[in-house]
């Protein structure tokens, strides 16, 4: 008769490898800006919290998600990297801004004889992250720190020379600031 | 109510203490929502399964009495399938699930509640 012991691994869901394998590439790649947005909340105890904020994820259950990011980290890393992670979450743009997660935001006041035309901004965008997810209207290029968003603000503005009066930072109105504690 | 009660004994709120939205939920709420970096949507935010696990796993985490990593992931996890399935405002619909949406989410539930002496 065989005896089978289940583990607690069990229950866990299993990384895809093909999807970690290209989280870990993006974590050893170390670009300045573009999708994966990668957060790291270190606490004082050493250990780290981490979201990834991807539309690639946008078809992944949030349970497959974390394990695709601990099998990166794991890859990019190794194993003390993982170990170290306390928690590990992936959000799209709009999960993440649902959650109050990325509330500034870059939107553009494009006008006539701007030195930028409708679909170089679009393209300059895309290629800075925003996201074609949740809203038919256009892209959403989100960040969760002002300090984040005047920095892109800053490359568009070297990107297009003469462009400062396109590119607007705004930060979104959250419903809790106005409500009782 | 599991989860819950197991972060607010970690922080040291007596057992029969009553636990009200003002003093308790509410401050809860913000301090994972801004101090530990939970993604946490208004909407329903009490109820929010998901991230009160999150919230109870970092919380430890930050204090210095993590759980065990494979622990660490399936509290995360349980709270991730509950909240991928269920919401409050089911009660106020005529609602019928599939039969693997009611084990995934009673698997969930059952592993917390026969763990949550470790919680």
């Amino acid at each position: 008769m065989p005896r089978k012991k289940i583990g607690l691994q069990s229950a866990l869901p299993i990384a895809s490898a093909s999807f970690a394998e290209a989280l870990a590439a993006e974590l050893g790649a170390g670009r300045e800006y573009g999708q994966p947005i990668v957060y790291e909340h270190e606490y004082a105890s050493g250990k780290v919290r981490v979201v990834v904020v991807w539309d690639e994820w946008a078809d992944d259950p949030l349970e497959d998600r974390s394990a695709v990011i601990l099998k990166a980290y794991e890859i990019a890393e190794g194993d003390p990297a993982r170990e170290r992670i306390a928690l590990a979450s992936g959000l799209t743009v709009p999960e993440a801004t649902t959650a109050g997660m990325l509330p500034y935001q870059i939107i553009t006041a494009l006008r006539k004889g701007d030195p930028v035309t409708y679909e170089q901004a679009r393209q300059a965008f895309l290629d800075q992250g925003a996201s074609k997810l949740g809203n038919p209207r256009g892209l959403q290029l989100r960040f969760a720190t002002q300090e984040e968003a005047h920095a892109c603000r800053q490359r568009l503005i070297k990107q297009f020379p003469g462009s400062d009066d396109v590119w607007l930072v705004r930060r979104d109105i959250i419903t809790q600031e106005f409500g009782e504690e | 109510m599991t989860i819950k009660a197991a972060y607010f004994n970690l922080g040291g709120v007596a057992e029969g203490t009553p636990l009200t939205m003002g003093t308790h939920i509410n401050p809860a709420i913000n301090h994972g929502r801004n101090v530990r970096g939970i993604p946490w949507p208004p909407q329903g935010q009490g109820h929010n399964v998901r991230a009160w696990a999150e919230l109870i796993v970092a919380e430890r985490a930050a204090l210095g009495v993590a759980y065990a990593p494979d622990v660490a992931r399936l509290v995360q996890f349980s709270g991730q399938r509950i909240g991928m399935l269920w919401s409050e405002t089911l009660r106020y619909r005529r609602n019928v699930a599939y039969e693997y949406e009611m084990t995934q989410v009673r698997e969930a539930a059952e592993w917390l509640l026969s763990n949550s002496a470790i919680l």
